[in-house]
């Protein structure tokens, strides 16, 4: 930060007794009224203008946000619920884990502002949560749908047509392997053997196995599940 | 501070309470090979390969001697037979990943023409120098490990490093592997993760 | 709930809840863990509480979900009180009949009973199945009891005494002096005096002080921690306060992994409930204790599970262990004296001190006092939670309890204490199991996990799978564990895909020394044992892999192949029915052959091949023997009755064989004479030329000629002339065709017996 910027922040600090992230938060508010009102180019803080990058990056991902300022408020929405996450271990640091957990069930990934607010309300370096994050099992960095939808190319499924069901699942869905529908609902992966050939060519979803479903009775199936 | 009399390689040596088996030893004159520790950084004890014997109360044991404090009456060899079997494996294990420099040579000392194994030729054996050296010395946290196991890897942050690394680039100087040194022209970030993966329609 | 300020008001409450209870009045308890709730449990609880508010019965009869029972191989489990009659298998379309049938008129559904395999007898009562009958359910067994998600039923049943008494009648010196006299054992794996750790931190300097339950359960196949937490919470919390105010410890973490929401709701809903009651909190039970208790989930990494590792995760950062020569004993958690036990040995804790050291010492051997609870599964008939004295033998758990090996397959090995263990085979089976015992042969006791392995087992393939999941599970900071394992795993993957190299097994054992020598904690110097044991019992298996090409088990893909006997074929088209990739030819009496460039091993073939024929073998390190030929035995057929002809023709010719055709028999030896045949089918009621005339001439003139007779008349003397001059077979119209086509293919031997009496066979 420049030093002009140093001691803008400091006034506020002293003048209201908040901490640099409440400012930050602030100061996002700030920076979506502006852009509702149809400015532009307004002057930021290094830190401001990354969370603006990532709020921007975050609303193309999920292609529902069209306006910069709706951006905004999605993110200060999510940091919301992050707040609520942290607040409810009393923004202990070693709560950390505990805390992405929760991010975790409540969004089905870890979205990245929500991670860039965690280390900035808890003082944690970013590569710790970085480390973290990749570490464990249960945390994903890409966003996962509620549902988890296999479907088995192993060498039987294959010969029995499984690239054709892939095919006509991608269409239903609206997704490639490996991808999540913007709505969350669907990861679509692909498996190597799930050891019912006989069964092939096979769909599971959440662990429900479905046999050579036809097209109707994919649609069916997607419909199902919320 | 206690003054603390071991024996070390047949050798009497004094050391004072709170120094490691390592410290120790070089303090006297005795080398133990090491390549994850700095004097700079609290030891971190992870590539092993200062593994030294010692007995006390007729139990031999094998520990790492960059982490183990020092105890009176302590008896250590820093380079027995078994602990020299141990090294020599732990630079086979190493050798594919980084087959030049220091490793090279710390190897052929070990009596290694080469290495049985094979392994993806990355130039980083994970020592964790440069993650440790931006953490403690530079408090800037530019650089760090990723995931684990297997897939371990080190990587720097492309949310912080493109702020600080330009004027610093301390850590090449201390990388043993290689891929530090061989970013030298200016310094190249990894695909971010969530650009890589991140596929929503 | 009133909060209880003193050990008078706990007694009294104890009192208040009996009294309110009526123990001869019918309860109908549902196992409600997660083994039997995979089984839908909930369906069958709803169901009950359906049936029994339709015929009018609440308040008269209670239901209550209890935790496991561990008898996890025939759940849903309902056990029906005061009798504790038991249910195995019940399903929601049982329900109305247990409750007209036992709840009502007092009488047994029989075949919901447990059924005794050798003698057919049923048996009644819970304990005197045999499973029950042979284990000591002093920690596990209370689970029925309760339902976990009660207080009053743990403290009916006696809970939160030991507290009492602890806090009020021993103080914490004799406490501790207690837990030390009993010798009770960590029971997570390491098996350390859990008194001499309580002392150690209690002494430490630093303040405060931690104790920590670890439920970070992570070994393959283990699931007694689970089942403990998830059915009797309380007695792990009530362990866990003794041993806080014996070590003066105010702060306690239970670190339970995410992958068990249900332990998490229950222990939750526990501890609410037990501060609610004044058994947790602050000015326990009205003595001046303070203590609490916070939960900690895992986020998914088995390492976690190492005590040190799991207190850098509560330090909210990565599970990377620590060394060992700084015991957490005295730096744990925020370098803070921290003592941590295994769920079991916490839930040990309460008994001890109810009944005594002595009474704990009277259990088990001289060096492993107590019981042990063990997940046995796998290959073995009785799958569930065991919990037996320590020195119970592996055969007496494996047969006598778990009832032996299914499917009539022979015991292989047994593989004890998960990834850290080793496989111990039947030489060992009198082994009896404690702490020590098992180490001398290569193995450990563990955490309890037991496998069982039929010899449809490669051990290869089983090295391989530890090795793989240990890959996985390696935080990767040191070198030994991390890089020996990866080496490790390529090569075993290189021995089960048949690219095994002569000197690959001394590789892989100089690994392994380094590995348990350098390794920075007990994951990495362990992560060899399961190559090592099985090296060690099975060096011949690992050798033919290597040498041969050649899997002894028939289990490892690349080195196995497919194949039908043909003698054994019986042409059914089952598997060729059945083969995804269309892998198999053969028409309806055509012997099925395998083609191997298709085939992919998937093995439905083997899977569906009727037992009866028992026709597809697995071979491994032989060459497979080439294709039976095509049956294209030249016939020819003699039946003067056009239709019948016709269609017997048609029929064998879709059956492969070439066939030639003539009604009359002057016609026929005229055709054989100038062309071969391999078997000739006469109808003896011919014109011209009677029949049995044909044969002889026949016969005469191509002796090697096989020779069937078929007609409508049977009589024992024709039979007989017909045997005499030459026939192979004598069959009677009308015949199974495919008898006819037996006969001709050689496979059976049918001998015509015609009686006088009978036109039939």
């Amino acid at each position: 930060m420049s030093e002009e910027q140093i001691q803008i922040l400091s006034r506020l600090q002293q003048n209201s007794n908040l901490s640099k992230s409440d400012i930050l938060l602030r100061g996002l508010e700030i920076l979506g009224e502006y852009y509702s009102l149809g400015l532009d180019q307004p002057p930021l803080s290094l830190e401001l203008r990354n969370l603006e990058a990532e709020a921007m990056h975050h609303a193309e991902a999920l292609r529902q946000i069209r306006k910069k300022e709706d951006a905004i408020k999605q993110v200060i929405q999510e940091l919301g619920s992050v707040d609520k996450a942290i607040d409810k271990y009393q923004g202990s640091k070693s709560a950390l884990i505990q805390i992405l957990l929760d991010i975790q069930a409540q969004n089905h990934w870890l979205p990245k502002p929500a991670l860039m607010w965690v280390s900035e309300r808890l003082g944690v370096p970013w590569s710790q949560i970085y480390h973290i994050a990749t570490f464990y099992k249960a945390f994903s960095l890409t966003p996962r749908g509620r549902h988890i939808v296999q479907v088995c190319l192993g060498t039987a499924c294959q010969v029995r047509g499984a690239p054709r069901l892939l095919d006509r699942v991608m269409d239903v869905l609206k997704i490639k392997p490996g991808e999540t529908d913007h709505e969350q609902r669907f990861t679509l992966t692909t498996v190597n053997c799930l050891g019912c050939c006989a069964l092939g060519p096979v769909v599971v979803v959440d662990g429900n196995y479905y046999t050579r479903p036809s097209l109707k009775e994919i649609k069916q199936i997607a419909a199902s599940y919320e | 501070m206690e003054s603390i009399r071991l024996e070390i390689d047949g050798k009497f040596v004094e050391a004072q309470e709170g120094m490691t088996i390592l410290q120790a030893a070089r303090g006297a004159g005795i080398d133990i090979p090491t390549l994850c520790h700095d004097e700079r950084l609290a030891p971190y004890g992870a590539c092993r390969l200062c593994t030294v014997e010692i007995t006390k109360d007729n139990r031999t044991r094998l520990v790492a001697s960059c982490v183990y404090l020092v105890e009176e009456g302590l008896v250590v060899e820093t380079n027995s037979e078994r602990v020299n079997k141990i090294r020599k494996m732990l630079l086979e294990l190493l050798l594919p990943l980084a087959p030049t420099g220091p490793l090279e040579s710390l190897a052929r000392k070990y009596g290694l023409e080469g290495s049985r194994f094979t392994a993806e030729q990355t130039s980083c054996v994970l020592c964790g120098l440069c993650v440790r050296y931006c953490a403690e010395i530079k408090k800037a946290n530019a650089i760090g490990f990723i995931g684990r196991g297997i897939d371990r890897e080190v990587a720097f942050l492309p949310e912080v490093a493109p702020k600080v690394c330009a004027s610093c680039r301390e850590c090449f100087a201390i990388c043993p592997g290689g891929k530090l040194a061989s970013e030298t022209d200016g310094v190249r970030f990894p695909i971010s993760i969530w650009q890589s993966k991140q596929e929503l329609r | 709930m009133a909060r209880l300020s003193s050990s008078a008001d706990l007694k009294k409450l104890r009192q208040e809840i009996l009294s309110q209870r009526d123990p001869d009045r019918p309860c109908v308890t549902i196992c409600s863990g997660t083994g039997c709730q995979c089984h839908r449990s909930e369906e069958v609880v709803d169901a009950f509480v359906h049936q029994i508010e339709n015929l009018g019965l609440q308040g008269r009869v209670d239901l209550r979900c209890t935790g496991c029972h561990g008898f996890c191989e025939r759940g849903p489990i309902v056990v029906i009180f005061p009798q504790q009659i038991c249910y195995l298998g019940v399903d929601t379309k049982d329900v109305s009949e247990i409750v007209s049938q036992t709840l009502i008129e007092n009488k047994l559904v029989k075949r919901l009973l447990y059924k005794d395999v050798e003698t057919g007898q049923h048996v009644a009562y819970e304990n005197e199945i045999p499973f029950y009958k042979n284990q000591k359910r002093i920690v596990f067994g209370s689970n029925q009891l309760i339902d976990p998600k009660r207080i009053d039923d743990y403290i009916a049943l006696g809970g939160y005494f030991a507290l009492d008494k602890a806090l009020f009648e021993m103080g914490r010196d004799k406490v501790l002096q207690v837990v030390k006299d009993a010798n009770l054992r960590g029971r997570g794996g390491g098996g350390f005096p859990a008194g001499i750790k309580w002392e150690t931190t209690r002494n430490a300097p630093g303040e405060p002080k931690y104790v920590i339950v670890n439920a970070d359960e992570g070994d393959p196949g283990a699931y007694m921690d689970r089942s403990l937490l998830e059915g009797n919470p309380h007695s792990v919390l009530e362990g866990l306060i003794i041993g806080a105010y014996a070590i003066g410890s105010h702060e306690g973490f239970i670190y339970v992994r995410q992958e068990y929401p249900l332990a998490v709701q229950n222990i939750t809903i526990a501890l609410e409930q037990a501060r609610e009651y004044g058994l947790l909190g602050a000015n326990i039970l009205g003595s001046g204790f303070d203590f609490d208790v916070q939960i900690h989930r895992g986020a998914g990494a088995f390492v976690s599970g190492e005590s040190s590792a799991l207190m850098t995760a509560i330090e909210g950062r990565v599970a990377e262990p620590r060394p060992k020569y700084i015991r957490t004993a005295v730096s744990g958690i925020e370098g803070k004296p921290s003592t941590l036990n295994n769920v079991e040995t916490w839930a040990n804790v309460p008994l001890i001190i109810n009944n005594g050291a002595d009474w704990y010492r009277s259990i088990g051997t001289e060096g492993s006092k107590g019981t042990k609870i063990f997940s046995l599964v796998g290959k073995v008939n009785n799958t569930g939670l065991v919990e037996v004295p320590m020195g119970t033998t592996l055969r007496e758990i494996i047969f006598d309890i778990g009832g032996g090996i299914p499917n009539g397959k022979k015991f292989k090995v047994v593989q004890t204490g998960g990834p850290s263990g080793g496989c111990i085979p039947e030489s060992l089976l009198d082994m009896p199991v404690d702490f020590d015992k098992l180490t001398t042969v290569g193995s450990m006791m563990g955490s309890g996990g037991m496998v069982v392995m039929d010899e449809d087992t490669c051990m290869v393939d089983v090295a391989r799978y530890f090795t793989d999941f240990l890959t996985q599970e390696s935080c990767g900071k040191c070198v030994p564990c991390r890089e020996g394992l990866r080496q490790m795993l390529n090569i075993l993957k290189n021995i089960c895909d048949g690219r095994g190299k002569e000197g690959d097994i001394e590789l892989l054992e100089e690994i392994s020394e380094v590995m348990k020598d350098a390794s920075l904690c007990a994951l990495g110097a362990t992560a060899p044992n399961p190559v090592l044991s099985t090296i060690k019992y099975f060096r011949d298996e690992y050798e033919a892999h290597i040498q041969k090409k050649r899997c002894p088990a028939k289990v490892c893909r690349e080195l196995i192949t497919y194949y039908i006997l043909p003698e054994r074929c019986q042409a059914c088209l089952i598997c060729a029915r059945n083969c995804p990739t269309g892998a198999i030819t053969g028409g309806k009496h055509l012997i099925h052959v395998i083609d191997q460039e298709k085939c992919t091993k998937c093995g439905i073939c083997f899977e569906v091949c009727p037992s009866r024929f028992n026709a597809v073998v697995k071979l491994s390190g032989e060459p497979v023997p080439p294709p039976v030929p095509k049956i294209t035995k030249p016939i020819l057929l003699v039946e003067d009755e056009v239709i019948f002809r016709e269609s017997l023709r048609d029929w064998l010719t879709e059956g492969g064989y070439q066939v030639t055709t003539t009604g009359d028999g002057e016609e026929a030896l005229k055709v054989i004479r100038g062309q071969e045949f391999d078997t000739i089918i006469l109808d003896l009621k011919l014109p011209g030329k009677d029949g049995i005339e044909v044969l002889k001439e026949a016969k005469s003139q191509k002796p090697s000629l096989k020779a069937i007779i078929i007609t409508a008349y049977p009589s024992p003397e024709t039979a007989t002339e017909a045997m005499k001059a030459g026939a192979i077979d004598y069959l009677i119209k009308p015949f199974n065709p495919e008898m006819l086509e037996r006969v001709i293919a050689g496979v059976t031997e049918a001998k015509a017996e015609v009686t006088p009496e009978t036109n039939e066979r």
